[in-house]
């Protein structure tokens, strides 16, 4: 099943690479007859971009170009390039010590790389602008060959509230996800070729290209290398995320039934009283259960005095009991919000559905089985795949319990037994700063989330049968 | 020459800083007066010896104290304005805030600069440093394991020429010792209290000179006996105890050039064997932070929880050194430590003038008179040595069980940030029990060679 | 026969009743010890953990240092609140913007956009902690700029949120528009004057939500407001009285400030709970 959704999208992947390449061969031509059968306003505006709308008197186009271009030169000349040119190297001269004790900082590599990165893409940018600049000189002409009017102002920003409406709704959007995430992302994806670490930081020391060297670090086994510990913890991820997913969706698709159930008086309060927990901030109720299960704490306090235990349970000191216990507790979390979901669509479920069972004979357990779960399920598949990829990178629930603990000899880089990806990376990251295997675990955990989503979209029943539950 | 100056400078501040904060401490408590003015008498004395062992040295010392005279003639140096952010800990905000401002208040022409004081402390001051230098404070306090991170990260100036001899001369011996990486000096010491000792319930622990009886009398009371065994600071306590060492070497970039380590011998396997001895008893409880812990008789701890310890133990409350323990081996070991420093330390600035008023501020806030007052304040113990001898000081209880301990312990060297967690690791596997009493010889000593090895690692 | 099934009837709701109270026990539970710690009075145990749930001693020793003047706490709060008001404010504008967009315009991109920013989101936000931190140190929204900095970052990421409130969107026929453009009416119009009004509920949800983020954001927003105790808001502040040593007899005070932080959040929770549900429901099952 996964192969043929893999080898199907290679074929799709195929062929949409060959389609770029057409494109981009059509568009090249395309330049080429503009430039060709373009009058003189056409060709001076390959250099100075919007003279041709500027000369026709399309005024709020030609003006918008020009100001593109210039700002281009001008953020290039007085900023991009200082940082693009030394790309290579990162950088060459860090602090030097002057005679007076005082220091000067030259080259930063974090910056070079980040400014580098953004100029790169801003270089793109431009380049699609200077095509769109071309194209609206073709089509420019086009229209006063054919004799017709070209827009007015007026009608050019009026479209922005209309036909256009979704550049007006979407520019700013995608400015800030391009600037704060992707951006962000690109440059941690470098860093992982780099060997930023608490010995290379800049501004004091500088970082540089070091190629593959993380990821072999990563993947090799001997007494240095992390290999054992990365797989370790990726299998803990696993584990966790598969229980912290489907024990709480069943035990909260219980509650809600429970709630539902006929004959039950004062549902709100119930609700209300699950959903206390989704309202109050993690960081108040994780940090406090904590100490509640510490050795000397609440919990182990009163077993002792109530003479259940003789000794302190090592709700946190041990691995399993820690594991159990965090699982435990995210129930505690999770079920709420299963509930709230599945309580809304249990009721969906047509009545007459349970009546024609019962009249069969069916016990309850038989109807959850064979008529609400088969129900739920296809409803929520998809809710269920993004829960799981959520839960991968469950990070409050882990690290205001255990900050990853007990930690021991057998894992390396400070991971502890309960550590999930997630966490170990905010580890090397703030304790440790070292990026450049944080960039590594980072993508790691990417490939890890899209190899399961994509393999588990493809066996959903709601996205396999579009027909829909029959 | 300017540099000489501004030396100079420096040490009249010292001197007129403590006048100052001397006239003001006797004006807001007459009662102390008598006892503060022996202090600053004391201080003064101290600054006269360093000032004659300073020009006695050598050719350049003759001329700072020549200049000396020239700059209280009235000559004025341009220090420009500008902020100096400093982070210490919580209960010492409002304390190096007093301090900064008498500082400035005495040396009028390095008025031009404000303080800001942010409580950030010595654990989360290193790695906010490390995070972003720039962003970082111009001086910080932390604890000394952190200082050959700070010193490769570029987070610390040196302390070169009379600064240097300001901080060897007016410190013990451990102290400035502390305070270097390689050849060269880093901060300046603040205290000489960062080692640990026992806080004991006196109803509960009869006998606080025995680990076992200590364990015996809190299982027989039901009560919690704490260690934090899971840190690389306290663990020690154990090794060093039957005679192991453990030390690296570094050179001036603060790398780690080598590792002296024997933790793979018998002394390493009968304090391996004792910890998890004293992990299997049911009133063992790992940590050292007594407003964490609950139901505490006795506790592995140092000065700085000395107020919240005479909250929780009341009447009972004591301190003695570290107990001794009979080894597995049937002899007795008294258990030893690391004896460790706080220092402050100043951000690499690129300002020739802030440069300057940064030292100053840091000889006066580390000076005798700021140590003592910072001990009356919060009982933080002196690394001055003048401000050792002052008899409030040598009275304190918890002091002098942290001094009767320190004669016992290994002055903290440097470590790289990998050992601690190395150590929480050990220490882990001991709580959780992969390394127990049913654990063979074997066994254990595998988890040491790993352990020694990896130690070694980390040096290249 | 409808006897037995009675009483089979009422057994099994007896059980229900049963498990129903344990769970609500068990639910309610930390948030009772927590109110009880609280309270507990400073003289007892010095402000540290105790191993007993109720206190000796009641009184209001933590409340009164929070608001006492060697405490920022009410700045930490002022801070949390504003960066929550913000949030949910813009937030809501942005993620309104993208929806519409997404689900009502059919340009070119937009499938592309759509499954690019699916592509982002698998990738852990962690990882660009400290390239966020420098990007916003040269605009210097970093400590004493961090509350503007944690803002401007919430909401500038937060156009990949769209999934449910498209999901509601799309639930509003398309027929609507329609006849609204024959009529003459822009595509800004329809906005404003059609779907804005009906998506009231999912604007309550999408506000709600972003507004209850912040309180407990301490990751990034400690990682920005390092170093400058004024920024801080209240879940780095207090997250730091139970983690660092430096705060000896902090815990009866991070519970007071835990019963300050929690009580209006959940107040505004359970007046606006009924859109909550809907959010959550529409958005899971669109998935």
């Amino acid at each position: 099943m996964g192969k043929d959704a893999g080898s199907v999208s290679a074929a799709k992947k195929e062929s949409s690479v060959g389609r770029f390449f057409e494109a981009l061969g059509n568009d090249l031509k395309e330049i080429g007859l503009t430039f060709a059968e373009g009058d003189w306003k056409t060709k001076v505006s390959f250099l100075i971009m919007g003279f041709g709308p500027l000369m026709r008197k399309q005024l709020v186009r030609g003006i918008a170009f020009l100001a593109a271009e210039v700002l281009f030169i001008l953020y290039m000349a007085g900023f991009g390039w200082n940082y693009l040119k030394d790309i290579g190297t990162l950088g060459t001269v860090a602090r030097v010590v002057n005679d007076n004790g005082t220091y000067s900082y030259n080259d930063n590599s974090f910056l070079i790389l980040l400014y580098g990165i953004l100029s790169i893409i801003v270089i793109f940018a431009f380049l699609v602008v200077w095509r769109m600049n071309i194209r609206e000189n073709r089509n420019e002409e086009a229209l006063l060959a054919a004799g017709k009017t070209l827009a007015t102002a007026k009608q050019d920003l009026y479209s922005l509230l209309d036909s256009h409406f979704d550049k007006t709704l979407l520019a700013l959007p995608v400015l800030g996800i391009f600037i704060f995430t992707v951006l962000p992302i690109i440059f941690m994806i470098c860093i992982a070729f780099t060997n930023y670490d608490a010995n290379h930081q800049p501004p004091t020391n500088l970082f540089s290209w070091v190629g593959v060297e993380n990821f072999k670090n990563l993947f090799s086994f001997g007494t240095t290398g992390m290999g054992k510990t990365f797989f370790i913890v990726l299998g803990w991820t696993l584990v966790w995320a598969f229980f912290a997913t489907f024990l709480t969706y069943f035990l909260g698709m219980g509650v809600a039934i429970m709630i539902n159930k006929k004959g039950i008086k004062f549902k709100r309060l119930w609700r209300t009283i699950l959903v206390v927990t989704i309202a109050v901030p993690q960081f108040v109720s994780l940090l406090y259960i904590y100490k509640m299960f510490a050795n000397d704490g609440l919990i182990n306090s009163y077993l002792m005095k109530w003479g259940w235990v003789d000794a302190y349970i090592p709700f946190w000191s041990n691995p399993t009991t820690a594991k159990i216990l965090i699982i435990l507790i995210n129930c505690w979390i999770g079920i709420p919000y299963t509930m709230l979901i599945t309580t809304g669509l249990l009721m969906n479920i047509p009545e007459d559905l349970y009546e024609s069972a019962r009249i069969d004979g069916a016990n309850g357990f038989q109807m959850f089985r064979s008529i609400t779960l088969p129900y739920m399920l296809f409803v929520t598949g998809p809710f269920l795949l993004t829960q799981f990829t959520g839960n991968l990178n469950n990070f409050n629930v882990i690290y205001l319990l255990t900050q990853g603990g007990p930690q021991s000899m057998v894992l390396s880089n400070k991971a502890g037994y309960t550590d999930l990806l997630v966490t170990w990376l905010y580890k090397m990251t703030v304790n440790d700063t070292n990026y450049r295997m944080a960039a590594v675990i980072g993508i790691m955990v990417f490939v890890v989330t899209a190899v399961i989503s994509l393999v588990v979209y493809g066996m959903l029943p709601s996205v396999k049968d579009e027909e829909g539950f029959q | 020459m300017k540099k000489k100056v501004l030396a100079a400078l420096l040490a009249s501040a010292m001197v007129a800083g403590s006048l100052v904060g001397c006239g003001d401490s006797s004006d807001t408590k007459g009662g102390d007066a008598s006892a503060d003015n022996s202090a600053a008498a004391n201080d003064s004395s101290a600054s006269d010896t360093a000032d004659s062992s300073a020009s006695g040295d050598s050719a350049s010392g003759d001329s700072a104290s020549g200049d000396s005279a020239s700059a209280e003639g009235g000559e004025a140096v341009e220090y420009g304005s500008g902020n100096i952010s400093i982070w210490v800990a919580e209960n010492m905000v409002e304390f190096t805030q007093k301090k900064a401002a008498e500082f400035f208040e005495a040396n009028p022409d390095m008025a031009g600069y404000t303080v800001s004081v942010e409580p950030v402390g010595e654990g989360d001051a290193a790695g906010n440093m490390i995070t972003d230098v720039e962003g970082g404070a111009d001086m910080f306090g932390f604890a000394q394991d952190q200082i050959t991170r700070l010193v490769s990260a570029g987070a610390l100036c040196p302390v070169v020429n009379d600064n240097a001899t300001f901080v060897t001369s007016q410190n013990d011996a451990g102290a400035s010792a502390a305070a270097t990486v390689g050849d060269m000096i880093y901060a300046y010491p603040m205290t000489s209290d960062n080692g640990y000792f026992l806080y004991y319930d006196s109803s509960v622990v009869t006998d606080p000179s025995s680990l076992e009886k200590i364990v015996a009398d809190c299982e027989a009371a039901g009560k919690n006996f704490y260690m934090e065994i899971n840190s690389g600071w306290y663990q020690p306590a154990f090794f060093f105890a039957t005679g192991c060492t453990l030390t690296y070497d570094t050179n001036n970039e603060g790398n780690f050039t080598a590792c002296n380590i024997d933790y793979v011998s018998d002394a390493g396997l009968v304090a391996l064997k004792e910890m998890i001895e004293l992990k299997s008893s049911p009133a063992f409880q790992n940590g050292s932070s007594i407003s964490s812990g609950t139901n505490i008789a006795a506790i592995i701890d140092g000065t700085w929880d000395s107020d919240a310890a005479k909250e929780i133990f009341g009447d009972g409350y004591a301190c003695a050194k570290l107990p001794s323990f009979e080894g597995s081996d049937g002899k007795t070991y008294q258990m030893s430590g690391f004896g460790g420093f706080k220092l402050l330390g100043i951000k690499p600035q690129e300002d020739a003038g802030k440069l300057a008023v940064c030292h100053a501020l840091a000889q006066y806030l580390t000076s005798s008179e700021v140590q003592l007052e910072r001990f009356n304040e919060a009982g933080w113990g002196p690394s001055n040595v003048t401000a050792q001898q002052d008899p409030a000081v040598q009275a304190d209880e918890a002091l002098t069980a942290l001094a009767e301990q320190l004669a016992l312990t290994i002055p903290q060297g440097n470590y790289p940030g990998d050992y601690w967690t190395l150590a929480t690791s050990l220490g882990d596997d001991i709580i959780t029990g992969t390394l127990s009493t049913s654990s063979s010889d074997e066994d254990l000593t595998a988890a040491l060679q790993a352990f020694q090895d990896t130690c070694i690692s980390y040096a290249q | 026969m409808s006897g037995s099934m009675k009483t089979k009837r009422a057994i099994s709701n007896a059980i229900t009743y049963v498990v129903l109270v344990i769970i609500s026990i068990v639910w309610l539970f930390p948030f009772v010890c927590l109110l009880l710690q609280s309270f507990r009075s400073y003289n007892e145990g010095g402000g540290g953990m105790v191993e007993y749930l109720l206190p000796k001693q009641f009184s209001l020793d933590s409340y009164v240092y929070l608001f006492s003047e060697e405490c920022k706490f009410v700045r930490w709060y002022g801070n949390t609140l504003t960066i929550a008001v913000f949030v949910a404010l813009f937030q809501t504008i942005v993620v309104l913007c993208v929806s519409y967009a997404l689900s009502r315009m059919r340009f070119k991109g937009r499938t592309f956009l759509m499954k690019f920013w699916l592509i982002l989101g698998m990738f852990p936000g962690f990882l660009s902690m400290i390239c966020l931190y420098f990007l916003l140190k040269q605009f210097g929204l970093t400590q004493e700029g961090a509350i503007p900095g944690l803002i401007l970052v919430s909401v500038a990421s937060s156009g990949m949120t769209y999934y449910v409130m498209k999901g509601y969107f799309d639930t509003i026929p398309k027929a609507l528009d329609e006849a609204a453009r024959i009529d003459g009416a822009s595509r800004a119009r329809i906005f404003f004057t059609m779907i804005i009004p009906m998506a009231k509920p999912i604007i309550i949800y999408q506000a709600l939500v972003a507004f209850m983020a912040p309180w407990c954001d301490y990751i990034f927003a400690s990682y920005v407001a390092f170093g400058f105790s004024d920024s801080y808001n209240v879940a780095v502040a207090l997250q730091r009285w139970v983690w660092t040593n430096d705060y000896q007899g902090f815990f009866t005070r991070f519970c007071a400030g835990g019963v300050l932080v929690a009580v209006p959040v959940t107040i505004l929770f359970m007046c606006l709970q009924k859109y909550y549900v809907e959010g959550v429901t529409g958005g899971a099952v669109k998935g």
